[in-house]
């Protein structure tokens, strides 16, 4: 039997790496007494994986993970136990068991939903203003940082959605093993487009993430 | 923007944020307006040092039990962040609701080692507290101090209130209440140190008079009222079963130095080692009974979610019951995946067997503290441990499959002649070769003998105490001449600095003048002296000298058997007549059995019902 859980990080550790959020919650769950899994070898650790890693600095409403049981338990008393043993940074918010046969999460991962909340308002109103030229074009260049190297790269196709509120834009971006546009390079782009050229400080909330239906879709990679 | 805001965006900008951010699993414990008291906890080193310390982790819980205080966290800054904090006017902050330190009504510095001292200075700043006790006025905290460098609290009498000696656990609960009361009923500052004075245990320096003769001797520190007690005794729990040991620990988030369950099951040692002061201090020794160690393992372990536990004290290859409590621990921690780690491991203990058990989960390199190269100068130090037994030892390791042994040596120690220092490098050779005597078949590949040589630092309540460390040019030719003879294939020799130990002797065996060296030394931009990339040796040499002072006084002079020390009012339970002897005993290379065969007459025994091994009749 597999567990799959909603979580949130919250602002204030926002700047805890995915390293320790993941220890972080395999802590939790030994601390919670609940008969997780763990695999075989000399250095047995939890079976667990996550949906996505969130970066560091960016703090996330609904991140998932995927745990795998050792024997029955229900989703209340999953909720129940994991939210005692976890700090209040890092509640859980819904449980669902999932088969053995349910794919796995990072490969049904689609894309994200963020909120950018632009901490300086006239920034943001000169940003949000971008928003309609740069979706207006065909070709949304900006750059990536790979490991090596800054190369370019057109995330026109990766914006799903942009919108702007006071100070606030909203966007559901793509996010996949294979592609993804991470919402600096997102605000890079709008930044060019205004022709604004300061540093822009945000903080970055991961709304939630999405995987694809049957009918082609985006829902709550949860919900799938 | 407020503090917060403005301390939020310093973390967006600061290296390791992480050590800053608090919201940590077991810190929540209440809201500030829930106790009427509060203490900010302060240690005087990074968070990564500081989470690992269980002195911290005990009086954390131990305040926070309480239903009137609370306790919170706060740490020292490393550089970057102390900069961004200057540069937007942040204030040091606590970990638990970022409350600027001035805030709190009292707060304590663990007093772990003389290098941390620029720091409680550095944090008081920060915080808004002002430095002196003679600065503050009444709507400022009380700045009270306790841990092993407290036994010789003059180099910081200046600037802490009052300073608790011995085990913290009673004490501090008594302390917290005589500040509630200041808090509640108005006492001015004077009146609260006044009643601070009459706890056992507690040392209020600003109640003491210090005199001097023509060449800076102390000659006498005399009680400035009739209430104020002659010597302070130091606090001792006699029985750890009913000591408050916290059952739900901070996890910090990121990866501390000692990130794990540390059970601490037993206090002081019986060896008596006569370099060491925490062997002195922390007389007599006193066991944690099975049951409590299994009990709180258990607690700890289902309220951290820990992967290891650690059995801490000074040698717990003496605790009693050792190879039983392994075994129960493992016994019930096996399914939990919980490893179990035994830190200082002394190599004379009965811990084969141990041993063997140990390493089923997990095989860490081990370590031995020979601390001398040759039988004489182990004799002289008390340190009764032979080269057969380390030996044997050793070899029970490379047979059971361990490639890596850490072994540790001091020099500059009392009466040191050039056949010591080659007896370290003799001493490590023969353990390279008990690993090449395993066949090859049968020994773990990769074999690592790592000698790590520290400078000795004579300290207080010690037979040492009255020694002159060796000057920094001789410190520099023998470490010239032990890189020349531990160049051995296998080994690796790690030598340390000598101007920290140089000015930590100094501080050591200080006096009440030397505060005005580091109030100048924190000035100059002194701070985070335990770190290399911070430590500043010309400022402190040129404080030192502003000051008229000269710190080969403190360090290289060897006092006189009938000179005032400068915490002879300090009152440890150990007789300065018994510590004398024992420097007899040393420059004549004889050795003093341990207490568990019987009483030395170190001055507890005349202290009823303290010590255990002391039974009435004795010397
Ligand atoms: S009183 Fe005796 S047995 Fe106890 S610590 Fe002192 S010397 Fe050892």
């Amino acid at each position: 039997m597999r567990m799959l859980a909603v979580f949130e990080k919250n602002e204030r550790i926002r700047h805890i790496g995915h390293l320790d959020i993941q220890r972080s919650v395999q802590r939790g769950l030994r601390r919670s007494g609940l008969p997780v899994a763990y695999s075989q070898g000399f250095n047995p650790h939890i079976l667990i994986t996550f949906a996505s890693a969130l970066s560091t600095g960016a703090c996330g409403k609904r991140e998932i993970m995927d745990v795998t049981m050792a024997g029955e338990v229900s989703e209340d008393e999953f909720l129940t136990r994991m939210n005692r043993a976890m700090p209040p940074e890092m509640q859980l918010k819904e449980a669902k068991k999932i088969d053995d046969r349910h794919p796995s999460l990072m490969g049904s991962l689609r894309a994200a939903v963020y909120d950018l909340k632009i901490r300086d308002r006239s920034q943001a109103e000169i940003l949000i203003r971008a928003i309609p030229s740069m979706m207006a074009k065909d070709r949304i260049v900006t750059m990536r940082k790979t490991k090596t190297k800054l190369a370019e790269c057109d995330i026109k196709p990766l914006i799903y959605a942009l919108r702007g509120e006071g100070c606030d834009i909203f966007a559901t971006l793509a996010l996949t093993e294979r592609e993804s546009c991470k919402p600096q390079m997102l605000t890079e782009a709008l930044k060019a487009e205004a022709g604004m050229t300061d540093e822009v400080r945000m903080l970055v909330i991961r709304e939630g993430l999405l995987g694809e239906n049957e009918s082609g879709e985006l829902i709550p990679l949860e919900r799938l | 923007m407020d503090i917060r805001d403005r301390f939020e965006r310093a973390l967006e900008r600061v290296q390791k944020a992480p050590r800053y951010t608090g919201g940590e699993m077991n810190t929540a414990i209440k809201k500030w307006e829930e106790a009427p008291l509060h203490f900010g906890f302060c240690f005087p080193d990074t968070y990564e040092v500081g989470m690992s310390h269980l002195g911290m982790k005990i009086l954390y819980g131990l305040i926070n039990q309480e239903s009137w205080s609370l306790c919170e966290r706060f740490f020292m800054p490393w550089t970057d962040m102390i900069a961004l904090m200057k540069e937007d006017d942040i204030p040091l902050l606590s970990m638990e609701s970022r409350r600027p330190l001035n805030e709190f009504d009292v707060i304590g510095f663990t007093l772990q080692y003389e290098m941390s001292y620029s720091n409680i200075l550095a944090m008081m700043d920060m915080g808004g507290v002002p430095l002196e006790g003679s600065e503050r006025g009444e709507k400022d905290p009380m700045v009270v101090a306790g841990g092993p460098c407290a036994f010789n609290p003059e180099p910081l009498a200046p600037f802490i209130d009052a300073f608790m000696i011995g085990d913290g656990e009673d004490v501090m609960t008594e302390l917290n209440r005589v500040i509630l009361q200041r808090k509640q009923q108005g006492w001015g500052r004077e009146k609260c140190l006044l009643e601070l004075a009459k706890l056992e245990g507690v040392y209020v320096p600003s109640l003491y008079q210090v005199s001097y003769d023509d060449e800076g001797r102390v000659t006498r520190v005399t009680p400035k009222g009739e209430d104020i007690p002659e010597r302070v005794r130091k606090r001792v729990v006699t029985n750890l079963n009913d000591t408050y040991y916290p059952e739900e620990i901070p996890v910090p988030y990121t990866e501390v130095v000692f990130d794990r369950i540390m059970l601490e099951i037993m206090r002081g040692c019986t060896r008596g080692c006569r370099f060491c002061q925490a062997g002195m201090l922390y007389r007599p020794v006193r066991e944690r009974s099975m049951d409590t160690l299994i009990h709180l393992a258990e607690k700890l372990q289902e309220s951290t979610g820990y992967e290891e536990i650690s059995l801490s004290s000074l040698s717990s290859g003496d605790y009693s019951c050792l190879p039983e409590l392994i075994r129960e621990l493992m016994k019930r921690m096996k399914d939990k995946r919980v490893s179990i780690s035994l830190p200082s491991l002394r190599i004379d203990s009965v811990l084969k067997e141990s041993l063997e058990e140990t390493q089923q989960v997990k095989k860490t390199s081990l370590t031995f503290a020979p601390e001398a190269g040759t039988q004489r100068m182990r004799d002289v130090i008390n340190k009764g441990v032979t080269e057969e037994d380390l030996l044997e030892k050793v070899r029970d390791a490379f047979h059971g499959g361990w490639n890596s042994v850490k072994l540790y040596f001091m020099d500059g120690l009392p009466t040191e002649t050039t056949d010591d220092l080659d007896g370290i490098a003799d001493l490590a050779r023969k353990v390279v070769s008990e690993y090449f005597a395993v066949p090859k078949d049968q020994r773990a590949r990769g074999l690592r003998v790592t000698v790590s040589v520290s400078i000795f630092v004579p300290k207080p309540f010690t037979p040492f105490q009255w020694a002159g460390q060796d000057t920094l040019e001789t410190i520099q030719k023998k470490t010239e001449y032990l890189k020349k003879v531990l160049d051995i294939k296998g080994v690796t020799f790690n030598w340390h600095e000598p101007y920290v130990s140089f000015l930590e002797a100094c501080f050591a065996r200080g006096d009440r003048r030397l505060g005005k060296v580091l109030r100048k030394a924190y000035e100059k931009g002194c701070i985070l002296d335990g770190w290399n990339e911070t430590f500043r040796y010309d400022l402190w040499m040129e404080s030192f000298r502003e000051c008229g002072l000269d710190p080969a006084f403190y360090a290289n002079r060897e006092r006189e058997r009938e000179e005032t020390l400068p915490w002879d009012h300090i009152d440890s339970g150990i007789s300065k007549d018994f510590l004398w002897r024992e420097n007899e005993k040393a420059r004549k290379g004889e050795t003093t059995k341990d207490c568990r065969k019987g009483c030395n007459g170190c001055g507890l025994q005349k202290w009823r019902g303290v010590c255990g091994y002391a039974n009435a009749g004795c010397v």
